[in-house]
């Protein structure tokens, strides 16, 4: 059964009287539990179908079905129920509430969601947990390394119990070692069934991935899939 | 649950540049702070003078000589002390009459000489006018009768004599060249505008006509009514038994006028009542400049914190949430601003209560009132900016430099 599948997506911008076709129909299927990499230079268009697949934009025409549910028709706040239930986001600068602790930073989604507070904190204690951070979750972020603040980011994506975890360049902001440990993390997460796109320009990052995919001029170049180690 | 999030996001926001929210506020501050303090005042002043005209016994009326103008007979009888006593004779209202001569004359003590004012009046002059003899004794209405030379002094009188007041009771003076002998001395008033009682001499109604001035002319006729007649009441009385002393047929002028001092004190509350007007107004524009201010640094803290709105609209913020969450920072700093007014005002209240002898009562309605009207202009100038957060493309503003 495929999670995501986006058919014939184009995105087109206007800057002043030019139209700038960034996405120029694209069209793929992700399946439940996979592993993926979405690659390209920068311009390729890689952002805006990261964005449109993260719910954060929608396309100009075709078609995105998340979890068969039609996306690219829905309004703002309707997308913004879908970034909250479906999509658990890391983003490359962890992008953490720098005067709120970990716990609160976890339970962030859990407030927009509505969940009752003594939930709240039940459901961002064990998302804590699960990324080894149990006993850093009254720290704020300046008083925790860029690893741990990173693995704060990914306990707040998976709090809701996403559909997808979506990483924008997880580890451009960490040292190799540390970028290790978050990939590390990123396997597991993948074992007990994670739906996981990663966004990269790394091709050692990329490597991490089942399948990677590579945009260029707004258009899928390739789509290789690795045969499972 | 998103109310109470954005409550103390809010709060956060506002901790996290607080010297910039408070600077923010200021324009808030004094504006709620002059509408309580004003209010203060104004209810104070209001109730200082509304206690002056209930609050006594009775009120008083004066009566002055006036010629009557386009009269047939050119009325030159002025006011007499035997108008006086005809008033005093009325028993239809318990009034008390207190007849005045004024006039200035030579007091001489000892090698030193001044112009002094002399008030020549009865034995009521003292309650009448609320005064009190500090030293000695007041005259009586024997000493009156008997036109005594006898004369008490204001308080200062002494120190021009180049002596104090004290030591002259008991000694001779010459007033006009007629020789009195000092029985007491007032205690000290304080200049009233446009005459000082303590640069004054006080002589008999009598000793004063006969004695001194050498007319039956007096200057004036204080009324004192009680507060069971309405001052109109008391009015009509008075014409009713001057006309009657002057003989002043029907359709003739009055040849003398008759003053409601309380008029007075509702100019008095006129003015006040204008006064707090003028400085609402002012508190209003204040409130005003506040919360543009407000609105401005709303607006740059939105700039500020394009990334955090993205984040927030990623993570599944909807417009209502983000546009709730900037509006309750804006509600919430301008109801800091009114709380820091409402104290600041009930500060400066307190002390002009205090340096006026005042009660002090705020109305629960204008510190309340003053607050929501602070926090309403809060969401007034809060709205637009945080529709400009609400507006922001999550995706756009994730990724804002």
């Amino acid at each position: 059964m495929s999670i995501i599948s986006v058919e014939g997506v184009t995105k087109h911008y206007s800057l002043g009287t030019q139209t700038v076709e960034a996405l120029r129909g694209i069209t793929f299927k992700i399946q439940k539990g996979e592993f993926l990499a979405i690659m390209g230079p920068s311009g390729s268009g890689k952002s805006t179908l990261m964005n449109i697949i993260g719910c954060l934009d929608s396309p100009t025409h075709g078609s995105y079905f998340l979890n068969n549910q039609e996306v690219s028709t829905l309004d703002g706040d309707e997308l913004a129920g879908i970034r909250n239930k479906e999509i658990g986001f890391v983003f490359q600068n962890f992008h953490l509430l720098a005067r709120n602790s970990a716990l609160d930073n976890v339970m962030l989604p859990l407030k927009y969601a509505g969940v009752e507070k003594a939930e709240q904190v039940k459901r961002a204690k064990a998302a804590l947990s699960q990324v080894g951070l149990e006993s850093r979750m009254d720290h704020q972020p300046s008083e925790l390394s860029g690893g741990q603040q990173q693995r704060v980011a990914i306990a707040r994506a998976l709090v809701n119990n996403p559909s997808i975890l979506f990483a924008d360049e997880p580890t451009g902001n960490l040292d190799s070692q540390t970028g290790h440990d978050v990939m590390q993390l990123f396997h597991n997460l993948h074992s007990q069934g994670q739906t996981i796109i990663l966004i990269t320009h790394e091709n050692e990052v990329a490597e991490e991935a089942q399948r990677t995919i590579f945009i260029k001029d707004g258009l899928i170049e390739s789509d290789i899939k690795k045969e499972p180690k | 649950m998103i109310l109470q999030e954005s409550i103390s996001t809010a709060v956060d926001a506002i901790r996290a540049n607080l010297m910039r929210s408070l600077l923010t506020t200021i324009a808030i501050v004094i504006g709620t702070a002059s509408v309580i303090a004003m209010v203060g005042i104004g209810s104070s002043a209001q109730r200082a003078i509304d206690d002056s005209i209930t609050n006594l016994s009775a009120r008083t009326l004066s009566v002055y000589p006036s010629r009557g103008r386009g009269s047939k007979t050119v009325n030159t009888s002025p006011l007499v002390i035997k108008d006086a006593d005809a008033l005093i004779k009325d028993k239809e209202i318990q009034w008390r009459i207190a007849p005045e001569i004024r006039g200035s004359k030579t007091l001489k003590f000892g090698n030193e000489s001044i112009s002094i004012s002399v008030i020549g009046a009865r034995e009521n002059y003292l309650s009448i006018q609320g005064y009190e003899v500090e030293q000695g004794i007041f005259f009586t209405e024997r000493d009156d009768l008997a036109r005594k030379r006898i004369a008490v002094i204001g308080s200062s009188v002494g120190t021009e004599l180049k002596t104090s007041s004290k030591a002259l009771v008991g000694k001779d003076i010459d007033l006009g060249g007629v020789t009195f002998k000092v029985i007491g001395v007032m205690k000290s008033e304080g200049s009233s505008g446009w005459s000082n009682p303590d640069e004054q001499i006080y002589i008999p109604l009598l000793t004063a006509a006969d004695r001194v001035f050498g007319r039956q002319r007096v200057d004036s006729i204080r009324v004192e009514v009680p507060n069971t007649y309405s001052p109109e009441e008391a009015m009509i009385s008075i014409e009713r038994v001057l006309r009657r002393e002057h003989d002043i047929g029907p359709g003739e002028e009055n040849n003398f006028r008759i003053n409601d001092w309380s008029q007075f004190t509702d100019l008095q509350k006129q003015a006040t009542a204008i006064f707090s007007a003028l400085i609402i107004g002012i508190a209003g524009i204040s409130l005003l400049v506040g919360g543009i201010g407000v609105m401005n640094i709303m607006l740059v803290s939105v700039t500020e914190r394009t990334r955090e709105i993205g984040l927030r609209k990623a993570l599944g913020a909807t417009h209502q949430a983000i546009l709730l969450q900037f509006i309750i920072e804006a509600v919430t700093l301008c109801i800091i601003g009114g709380i820091l007014g409402v104290l600041l005002g009930s500060g400066i209240y307190f002390l002009i209560a205090i340096w006026q002898d005042w009660v002090f009562t705020i109305p629960f309605s204008a510190i309340f009132g003053s607050v929501t009207f602070s926090a309403c202009v809060g969401l007034f100038f809060g709205i637009w900016p945080a529709r400009k957060a609400a507006r922001l493309e999550p995706a756009v503003a994730l990724r804002y430099e």
